[in-house]
């Protein structure tokens, strides 16, 4: 996951050094990244699991 | 025994109303930054950008990145009930952080050719970043009061919802950088 994350942030690096008008690509980096990270560091499914499911 | 076992449950249903409460609050705080990122277009479109370093830009929003990585493994920690690695995890995370906003504020703000007076693009520089880093010190303050408490003894592997939230809003606050960033630092040129 970590390097998933460096390797998005070097390629937007990349893009916006040699083409900064290319804000779709970015912009859609920037949307990849945060969805991994909401779903995998932030565990936005447990808000959806239900209160059953929270009780063991 | 059977008041061991109601007491946990009635911790996780609260912590399951507390984590409701949370995501709450991190939707309407986002809208804020939404509002932000949105007049950073309205005002300038794709075409332009402030004059900024973009190796500090890069150099700033890995250290963020990799504080949300140590953010995350310290809840895993503290969730299989490794308090060490936790305390190792969160300390690594409070000084990236601390780097981060040395990072913006010490270093991208001192050397950024306007102030916020100079025009609409340098105010809301300033006022993204600014309100950006705010996050990050009160994210740094929370995470330092859940480290002390942990010291404590107050968390454990089966109780430990601020250790979570304070994760969550930590990635939150890494998660509001994914965009900030490229909308200040990558898209568009500096204008004439």
């Amino acid at each position: 996951m970590l390097i998933l994350l460096v390797a998005l942030t070097i390629g937007e690096y990349f893009i916006g050094k040699y083409a900064p008008y290319w804000w779709a690509p970015l912009l859609a980096v920037a949307l990849l990244k945060a969805f991994f990270v909401v779903r995998d560091f932030m565990h936005i499914g447990r808000v959806f699991a239900g209160e059953e499911e929270e009780v063991h | 025994m059977s008041t061991g076992t109601a007491t946990l449950a009635d911790y996780q249903r609260r912590t399951f109303t507390n984590r409701l409460g949370l995501w709450l609050f991190i939707a309407s705080d986002a809208f804020v930054f939404i509002g932000l990122f949105a007049a950073r277009f309205y005002l300038y479109g794709a075409n332009f950008r402030p004059e900024l370093s973009q190796e500090v830009g890069l150099v700033v929003t890995a250290v963020l990145g990799i504080s949300s990585y140590f953010a995350y493994r310290g809840e895993v920690a503290m969730r299989f009930g490794d308090t060490k690695a936790y305390f190792r995890s969160t300390l690594i995370t409070i000084v990236l952080g601390i780097l981060f906003l040395i990072g913006v504020v010490g270093v991208e703000w001192q050397i950024a050719p306007f102030g916020p007076d100079h025009d609409a693009l340098w105010s809301l520089f300033y006022t993204m970043t600014g309100f950006h880093a705010f996050h990050v010190l009160t994210g740094v303050i929370f995470l330092g009061i859940v480290y002390r408490n942990a010291r404590k003894g107050l968390y454990d592997a089966e109780r430990h919802w601020p250790v979570e939230a304070a994760a969550i809003y930590w990635h939150f606050i890494d998660v509001v950088w994914f965009f900030f960033y490229p909308a200040l630092y990558l898209i568009g040129v500096p204008p004439l």
